[in-house]
């Protein structure tokens, strides 16, 4: 699934660079090449500081150290400690669901997992510098500000709504 | 943007610092890291800054700002949602994508909306999500999340359109 990701993402500007061929010919499919790689280079600096920022959380903050804060509390502690574990936790997919999925089957609550899941989604410490490079400083402050306060909230909701019918829910894991 | 990188620069050098005090290493296993996963996503980095260079070349102004436009309302925050769930890719690819469509004319909550739902709604990462917890885990969270793209988008439009 992850290898063909790109190759279908290639598709993508082959399509519009025919598209730019169909309006403006050669000189507009060269144009767009040119102003994507302007805008790469205007950023480069950027990117190295972010992919740094990014490799050095991931070797300063140890899956063992998050897995232990996130068995350690319950009621809003333990979702507090969830949201900062998932912001803390870096890589994607394949690292956090498995971490979320031994939680669960060792006991975890509902609302400190979805609180996990979503600290991770919307507050990543790895991710928001690459953030603050593309889409800039300010847009980034909003969009973090703007999700502030859900993480924790949709944690409590979730063990609101549906905390009692976890065992149901652990059943449903494989 | 000399902020931006200013501001990044310092950043990576403090943990930088931080993680040569550690004295175990961590410091070059960081920098390793971060090379690593650079020469993994340059691939990526390529595909979406060509996507970037013709979407602006081709210039869907008008179709942004009718769609996702400052004014679009509702309809913005909602079709805004719908794309973030679709978008396929990590954050290298999706950042530049969402620049483009910001740059072209979209409104702070549809955009906000956007990378909110890309974060907690993407359908590619259900797709981790689903053998690994189950899918009453995911159909609570999933569902509940449904929510906060909207919230997020509205927040930033009511909230802190004016601040910033």
């Amino acid at each position: 699934m992850r290898n063909r990701i790109p190759i279908l993402l290639a598709l993508v500007p082959l399509t519009l660079a025919g598209l730019a061929w169909r309006r403006g010919g050669a000189e507009l499919t060269l144009a767009g090449l040119l102003q994507g790689g302007q805008t790469l280079l205007s950023v480069v600096p950027l990117l190295l500081a972010a992919f740094l920022i990014a490799g050095l959380i991931q070797t300063l903050v140890s899956r063992e150290v998050v897995t232990r804060w996130l068995g350690a509390g319950s009621g809003w502690r333990g979702l507090g400690l969830a949201c900062l574990g998932g912001a803390l936790i870096p890589g994607g997919p394949y690292v956090y669901y498995p971490i979320a999925a031994a939680l669960m089957k060792s006991g975890a609550g509902l609302g400190v997992l979805v609180a996990f899941v979503t600290a991770k989604n919307l507050w990543s410490l790895s991710r928001l510098p690459m953030e603050f490079a593309l889409l800039g400083p300010r847009l980034t402050i909003i969009r973090f500000a703007a999700t502030l306060l859900l993480p924790p909230l949709l944690g409590f909701l979730a063990e609101f709504l549906f905390g009692r019918q976890m065992e149901r829910i652990r059943e449903a894991a494989p | 943007m000399t902020v931006a990188t200013l501001s990044l620069v310092i950043l990576a050098a403090a943990l930088w610092g931080y993680a040569w005090r550690q004295n175990d290493g961590s410091h070059r296993r960081g920098i390793v890291l971060g090379w690593q996963t650079l020469r993994r996503t340059l691939p990526l980095l390529l595909v979406a800054f060509a996507i970037v260079g013709y979407v602006n070349v081709l210039s869907p102004q008008t179709l942004v700002q009718a769609w996702l436009g400052p004014d679009s309302g509702w309809s913005g925050l909602l079709l805004a949602e719908g794309l973030g769930m679709l978008l396929p890719g990590g954050p290298y690819v999706i950042f530049p994508l969402i620049a483009v469509i910001y740059q072209a004319g979209a409104g702070l909550g549809p955009v906000v909306t956007l990378v909110t739902s890309w974060a907690a709604l993407a359908l590619i990462s259900v797709t981790f999500e689903l053998p690994f917890m189950g899918w009453r885990f995911t159909a609570v969270r999933w569902g509940l999340g449904l929510s906060v793209p909207l919230l997020a988008g509205l927040i930033a439009q009511l909230i802190f359109k004016g601040f910033l």
